[in-house]
């Protein structure tokens, strides 16, 4: 489609096509040569960086990946994020596809109401519950837990979850429903056999979304997780880089280690990534 | 056995709020095609979703099979039916879809593969079984729509504007389809349409329904030559039939309708029920084609006149429409032969059998009953 | 004909009343069984922590000693100086950066519009730095700054400017900038693939018209597509806006709000008070973020009714 109307309207003569492809490659380089450089330099010794920091690796040092992940506890820091996004993100689609279901699709009162105050929080700038929660899970021992940080991690992407699917679920034809009533299924297998796997592909968005954003989340983790054997990644590689500013061969290991999951969790649903992430700002 | 009574049924959204559907009475006999037939918002798709169990109803009874079923689920009404959307389940395959209801209901799988099969092959849909519908057409999803519903053998068969999401000539295949099938099973059917060819073509008969309330019921010719009132004289046929208030008088040869504009003979109706009518305003319709333009074509008749100024011609091919303007505001319609050789602004007389005059109440629109209209066509 | 209903086997009287209703209603237990989780999550992990905030506000809490002092906190907080600073530099950032996202958002859609070659390559690639990590980002553009080794010096050395280099991150003049411009790196391919969206979804019909109408590129952009596009655009200003509002972790990776406060922003001085100052006093953070959050909910509500855009506002 863009193709056939550039064809009926051409640029501007004072803007040629040259031009245009020269501005359009910086640009690309200059969203993706930090991210090429930072790749060269996880496979390069900090020695060898600083001799010349933007020379190509003359040879690829793949054992900085085993050290990074065995003795700078990189693998530790994998495993705990892996845990607590998995987790979180698993128990936040399930509670928020179940009340996103009943918005969409029953009448009540106060409908609206729950789903304004549920939806609302979405503003909240973060400080608002940051301080309470450290006491709070300080009170009920979850301070400094895995479990305590998933428990947040569910509350914070909630208002998006419910926000995102109540919008899929609501487009969900009524029909249907009443074709399944008629078949005999209760409210329940309703959710379960229908609106689950029907609402699939906008499912599958949010999980992907869930997993980006909370797999990148840096200030709960931090103020709610002390202990060096608990931190999750960017608290780890933030504390790396804390300790060693120096050995930044080893610091973009690590951030390589980091961003390797999002990275291929982008190759292979980027359409999908795309559109969840903007979801929220098209009509 | 799988009579559906409806005896005072009543919708009412809440304790105050609009009533959609007003004491509705509809006496459905076994194996009849029911048609509800009105414009949107008369109440019509409420009323079939009574039947089915998906709205509760406010009161009256519901009987299906000489059971009350007013308490009774959707699921335990041994209904099926076919949804404007066709409500396929996108997840599933044809085949799965077809099988889907009667698994629910814990059908030996023998029987369900013995019933999918066989509507499949009925219907045409035996090499697409393995689809999902979102790789079938339109008109295929209407027939594993339509497939859906008869594996369940049910009592009663409901529809709710099942074609108006198909192009023109997919519908007039997928009618005659509907037509064959309930032929073949020779079951209830109840089938809500805001189209007046499908329920001319389909009902055994017609329920026309208008502001929640039952107009008229009929075979559809019935309720087309004997109207119970301007809305069904209107809301059945194309173009609708042509109304325009009269006076009746009575004169030498017998009693008459006149206006300004037109004047015709009433031989359907008694001197006793035109008497008490005499010099009082009435309602006076034709029909369209019951409109001539030159008076021997009606042979020795008695006539009816109406005179208009024209405003528009319009060849059709097959035949001609003209638009005269009988009264300020006031247009009637003429379906006449191919040439019709008139032009704009000019005034022109028709001319229409006697017995082709309907009269209705001046102000409740109600039909004053006469002796039985004439079909044309016999 | 026989009756081929099951009728239903563990329901009872209360589950047929609900299963006769029409399909858009459920009785309350259903309801809550579908609300109750995310209700409870909200309850307990939402609106309880943020209302303790709210009361915590009005106390001195060190350790758990809590002490009553009313409106002490507000009226510290009113002259303190450090608070005013982080209030106007986060409101330049709110404000102006913004502006920065969206314009280069939109310049890169309409380019990729105009059919330029490899479009989708160049989709994918411009959006992929808004699914990098704040720290991430951070640790990259602390590098990029890097006063002896760093990108942007090297070429300002090359090109022979050596007067304009400077430590980016460590002079209170630049480490404002060099952090907008960081964040806009982040997000600019986020605003690009929403105002394509949006240009794709504009009828084409009125696109035709408009060539009809004599429009060429630039005239069709400035009367139809802009216009038509506004708001879209509007909306993403009012993102970028809170998004900036909350802005945390790259500040906190690449300066900690230094040198001199110049990149101080509300969240880092919150957060600074509550865990990285030794004061152990909830009580005053607390009056920062209740104050801030009653800012930045009050600008969402005015901002959205000012340019009033639509009738849901998102994120």
């Amino acid at each position: 489609m863009a193709d056939t109307l550039a064809e009926r309207a051409p640029l501007p003569r004072f803007f040629s096509r040259g031009a245009l492809a020269l501005v359009l490659g910086i640009y690309t380089f200059y969203t993706l040569g930090p991210f090429l450089w930072l790749m060269t330099m996880s496979v390069r010794t900090t020695a060898e960086i600083s001799t010349d920091h933007y020379a190509f690796p003359k040879k690829f040092h793949w054992e900085q990946f085993r050290i990074a992940w065995i003795d700078s506890d990189f693998a530790t820091y994998f495993w705990n994020s892996t845990i607590v996004v998995v987790s979180a993100v698993a128990v936040v689609t399930l509670f928020g596809a179940a009340a996103a279901h009943a918005l969409a699709r029953y009448r009540f009162r106060g409908n609206r109401a729950v789903y304004g105050i549920l939806f609302s929080s979405i503003i909240f700038p973060p400080q608002i519950t940051l301080i309470s929660l450290y006491q709070i899970l300080v009170d009920y021992n979850l301070y400094n837990s895995l479990l305590g940080l998933t428990l947040v991690y569910v509350s914070l992407q909630l208002p998006l979850t419910v926000y995102l699917l109540e919008g899929f679920f609501a487009r969900i034809p009524q029909d249907l429903f009443d074709a399944a009533k008629i078949d005999g299924y209760g409210d329940l297998e309703i959710f379960r056999r229908i609106v689950l796997p029907i609402g699939m592909p906008a499912i599958a968005t949010t999980l992907i979304l869930n997993f980006i954003q909370l797999w990148n989340e840096f200030l709960f983790a931090v103020v709610l997780i002390t202990d060096p054997d608990k931190r999750t990644l960017p608290v780890g590689i933030r504390a790396f880089m804390g300790d060693h500013f120096q050995d930044i061969g080893m610091i973009a290991t690590g951030v390589m280690i980091s961003v390797i999951p999002v990275i291929i969790v982008y190759v292979f649903f980027s359409e999908k990534l795309i559109r969840g992430m903007t979801a929220g700002a098209i009509k | 056995m799988a009579v559906v009574t409806l005896d005072q049924i009543t919708k009412q959204y809440g304790p105050t709020g609009p009533v959609v559907v007003d004491h509705v009475d509809i006496h459905i006999a076994d194996g009849e095609f029911m048609v509800l037939l009105g414009p949107s918002g008369c109440g019509k798709s409420t009323t079939l979703r009574m039947i089915a169990g998906l709205e509760e109803i406010s009161s009256g009874k519901l009987s299906i099979g000489n059971r009350v079923v007013n308490q009774v689920p959707a699921k335990d009404r041994d209904i099926a039916m076919v949804f404007q959307s066709y409500a396929l389940y996108p997840h599933m395959s044809v085949a799965e879809n077809l099988a889907f209801g009667l698994r629910r209901r814990k059908f030996a799988a023998a029987e369900v593969d013995r019933r999918v099969s066989e509507a499949a092959s009925i219907l045409g849909l035996t090499p697409l079984l393995e689809r999902k519908p979102s790789a079938l057409s339109g008109g295929q999803r209407q027939r594993v729509a339509l497939g859906r519903a008869m594996v369940r053998e049910p009592m009663v068969f409901l529809f709710d504007e099942p074609l108006s999401n198909l192009d023109a000539a997919l519908r007039v295949n997928t009618r005659t389809e509907i037509i064959k099938q309930h032929k073949r099973l020779g079951s209830t059917m109840i089938y809500v349409t805001h189209d007046q060819v499908e329920a001319m073509t389909m009902g055994t008969r017609i329920c026309v329904m208008n502001a929640g309330k039952v107009a008229q019921i009929g075979a559809p010719l019935d309720v087309y030559w004997e109207p119970a009132d301007t809305f069904v004289a209107r809301f059945l046929g194309s173009p609708p039939m042509n109304l325009a208030s009269a006076m009746v008088a009575s004169s030498a040869t017998g009693h008459g309708a006149r206006s300004a504009s037109l004047e015709s003979p009433l031989t359907r109706w008694s001197p006793a029920v035109l008497g008490s009518l005499i010099d009082k305003k009435i309602t006076f319709g034709v029909r369209a084609e019951d409109l001539f333009m030159n008076k021997a074509a009606l042979g020795s008749e008695p006539a009816g006149l109406v005179r208009g100024r024209v405003i528009a011609v319009e060849p059709l091919g097959a035949e001609t429409l003209l638009l005269i303007e009988v009264e300020p505001g006031v247009e009637w319609t003429a379906r006449l032969p191919r040439h019709v050789p008139v032009s704009t602004d000019e005034i022109v007389e028709l001319y229409y059998p006697a017995s082709a005059a309907f009269i209705f109440d001046a102000t409740t629109g109600r039909a004053v009953i006469g002796e039985a209209r004439r079909d044309p066509r016999q | 004909m026989t009756t081929t209903s099951m009728s239903s086997d563990a329901s009872g009287g209360a589950a047929n009343a609900s299963s006769l209703a029409d399909p858009r209603r459920a009785s309350w237990w259903v309801l809550a069984i579908f609300l109750f989780p995310a209700l409870a999550v909200y309850v307990g992990l939402t609106a309880y922590p943020a209302f303790r905030t709210f009361y915590d506000s009005f106390f001195t809490i060190e350790g758990l000693d809590a002490t009553f002092v009313g409106l002490d906190n507000y009226r510290a907080l009113m002259s303190d100086e450090t608070f005013w600073v982080s209030v106007r530099n986060t409101f330049i950032w709110s404000f102006v950066a913004p502006v920065l996202d969206v314009a280069t958002g939109l310049l890169l859609a309409l380019a990729l519009y105009a059919g330029v070659p490899f479009a989708r390559f160049l989709r994918v690639a411009w959006f992929t730095p808004v699914l990098l990590s704040y720290v991430v980002v951070a640790i990259l553009w602390t590098w990029i700054y890097n006063y002896d080794w760093g990108v942007v010096n090297l070429v300002l050395r090359a090109l022979g400017l050596d007067a304009l280099v400077t430590s980016w991150l460590g002079n209170p003049n630049t480490a404002l900038a060099a952090l907008i411009v960081t964040h806009a790196w982040k997000w600019a391919g986020f605003n690009m693939v929403v105002c394509l969206a949006a240009i794709h979804s504009l009828p084409s019909e009125v696109l035709e018209a408009s060539e009809l109408d004599n429009c060429g590129w630039g005239a069709k952009l400035r009367y139809v597509i802009v216009p038509m596009l506004r708001p879209t655009l509007l909306n993403l200003y009012i993102l970028a806006f809170i998004g900036k509002m909350k802005i945390f972790d790259l500040v906190w990776i690449m300066t900690q709000g230094g040198p001199l406060w110049a990149t101080e922003t509300v969240s880092t001085y919150v957060y600074k008070r509550a865990f990285n100052w030794n004061t152990f006093d909830l009580g005053y953070p607390s009056a920062i973020a209740s104050v801030w959050f009653v800012v930045v909910c009050g600008a969402v509500i005015i901002l959205n009714r000012l340019l009033a855009t639509r009738e849901r506002l998102e994120y």
